[in-house]
């Protein structure tokens, strides 16, 4: 390469930005094995389901709705067994769901975020919460739902109450170690260029323990929906675990199967959100894994 | 590039001195003596070079000046004053003695001139704005401008040492205190460094505190060499070094600049056996 072309090489490796960089991005990925292999991932996993379930009807699999009946219903004007992408019903368990989430997932974070900070920058602070925390955090959500009930009223707030107790004990604890893990240099450099003891906390912990916060983050809005099904299942009006329970009370197993795809897909999405957050606040990070190559 | 506007508010400040300083640390109740009665008077502006063997207590020593460790008796004075003593063990860590690391502290979470502008700031010596110009300044001077606004992990570990430097030099300090700083350096990277720390040297005048295993970077960088023996670190030998300055990487091959080496090299080396003997885990 000529001298020339090097510098108009380097002059190029300038990020594109928005549409052109998801173009590129795209453009890169369909080049790699990856979203091939997905795909023959996703296709073998639908294959064998629809295999045991519809073909050769195996004894554990012969009343379990197979592939087949399961998108049928999905895409049907009128669906079979009550629900499907047409219906207005899908969206309002889905908005109900999310709606839910969304508010614990703030609680939570809002919560446990200055709670694990506070914790991990001071050790009085810690002694004071940790034993607490650690007491709380073996109680498994299912125990608490007969006492969210008696606690508070109607629907929406014990659901509430169960999905942000979960997450709240990961994000607290992640951030915790978070502040933890940021190297005693750091802290040092802060207090010998002249930082009381905020400006260290501002500069030094909130950043510093970001990384560990947007894992927690992730983790924590999963721990979220989990518990709010099993919440759902147990109080609940609306919502995708509520639906879940009701197709099996009402003996329909399609809606059911239904419900768990659609779970699934949500949650994916929603810990995508968040990802892609933690990349906007720690672009720093993105910078200097990117030259790794990761 | 020496600017006559540049030169320190505190030049002829940042005097250090260390009188029969002893640090004991007690991890779970068995004493282990770092250092030991150890005196040491450093004027101001002087370019002091502590040589030793691995693990002899020299960051120690640094620890106490910088107030990151406190002592365990004997006192250190900065310009007649007392850093720290018997009475107020800690010193308090403040921008006139400024530390350069091992492994590098730039906060990977901002970009070197937020990493430069950061003192100046929190001391509310100056506004966000200026701060961020006189930064960008230092950075252009160092010969960093191109990556002024680029995150340390996306720089060579070169420049991100001498941003660091910059960061130090920003708060007009009276002392610099560094802590093998080129350690992981290669050869070459490390000739660089060298003279780019000794420019910015003979621009500010600062007094420097710089804890090295490399001899020839000791006699080369500095005005005098202090040998420590092997834990409990006290001074063993001192080495003047009598090089004119302004000095260039010419002079590594000079007569005088062997003799120098051989001297300290001597005295170095019957530490190192020491500690070898005495089954010192060489942390190198």
């Amino acid at each position: 390469m000529t001298e020339q072309a090097a510098s108009t090489a380097v002059r190029r490796a300038a990020p594109p930005t928005g549409w052109a960089m998801f173009r590129y991005r795209a453009a890169r990925a369909i080049r790699t094995t990856g979203p091939y292999l997905a795909i023959l991932g996703i296709g073998g996993w639908l294959l064998v389901w629809w295999l045991f379930s519809e073909v050769w009807e195996l004894p554990r699999f012969s009343k379990m709705p197979g592939p087949v009946a399961v998108l049928k219903d999905l895409f049907a004007f009128e669906p079979f067994q009550g629900i499907s992408v047409f219906t207005a019903e899908y969206y309002e368990h889905i908005y109900v769901s999310c709606r839910r989430i969304f508010f614990a997932f703030l609680i939570a974070t809002g919560i446990g975020v200055p709670l694990g900070l506070f914790m991990g920058w001071s050790r009085t602070f810690r002694d004071y919460t940790f034993p607490i925390l650690e007491t709380l955090r073996p109680i498994p959500i299912l125990a608490w739902v007969p006492l969210a009930i008696l606690m508070f009223k109607g629907f929406e707030s014990p659901v509430i109450f169960l999905a942000t107790l979960a997450s709240l004990y990961v994000t607290t604890l992640n951030t915790l170690l978070g502040v933890q893990s940021i190297d005693e240099a750091y802290f040092r450099a802060a207090g010998c260029l002249g930082s009381n003891r905020w400006q260290i906390f501002w500069h030094v912990v909130v950043p510093g323990s970001l990384p560990f916060v947007f894992t927690g983050l992730q983790i924590s809005i999963g721990v979220a929906w989990f518990s709010l099904v099993a919440a759902e299942m147990v109080s609940g009006d609306w919502g995708l675990g509520y639906l879940i329970v009701d197709a099996y009370m009402n003996n329909v197993t399609v809606p059911m199967v239904i419900g768990m795809i659609t779970l699934g897909f949500v949650g994916w999405f929603t810990s995508a959100l968040v990802r892609l957050a933690g990349r906007r606040l720690m672009q720093w990070r993105t910078a200097a894994l990117a030259l790794e190559g990761r | 590039m020496a600017q006559p506007g540049s030169a320190s508010v505190n030049q002829g400040k940042g005097a250090i001195s260390i009188r029969g300083v002893t640090k004991i640390y007690d991890p779970e109740g068995v004493n282990v003596m770092a250092v030991d009665n150890c005196s040491l008077d450093i004027p101001a502006g002087q370019v002091c070079m502590i040589v030793g063997p691995s693990g002899c207590g020299k960051t120690t020593l640094l620890n106490a000046i910088a107030g990151f460790h406190s002592i365990t008796s004997g006192e250190i004075l900065l310009d007649g004053e007392p850093l720290c003593n018997a009475e107020q063990p800690l010193a308090r860590q403040s921008a006139d003695r400024v530390v350069v690391f091992q492994n590098g502290a730039l906060f990977p979470w901002k970009t070197l001139a937020d990493n430069v502008a950061y003192g100046p700031i929190v001391q509310g010596r100056m506004s966000k704005t200026e701060a961020r110009e006189k930064a960008r300044e230092n950075l252009a001077e160092a010969g960093l401008g191109d990556v002024a606004d680029k995150y340390p992990g996306e720089v060579s570990s070169g420049m991100a040492r001498r941003a660091e430097i910059v960061r130090a030099l920003i708060n007009d300090p009276k002392v610099l205190l560094l802590d093998e700083p080129y350690r992981a350096m290669d050869a070459l990277t490390k000739s660089i460094m060298h003279e780019a720390l000794l420019e910015m040297y003979d621009r500010t005048g600062v007094t420097i505190f710089f804890i090295t295993h490399d001899l020839e970077e000791a006699i080369f960088l500095g005005d005098r060499v202090v040998v420590m023996t092997t834990r409990p670190a006290r001074t063993k030998k001192i080495v003047d070094v009598a090089l004119p300055r302004p000095r260039d990487y010419r002079i590594l091959s000079s007569e005088q600049f062997r003799v120098l080496v051989n001297e300290a090299k001597d005295a170095v080396h019957e530490e190192a056996l020491k500690a070898f003997e005495a089954g010192e885990r060489e942390l190198a």
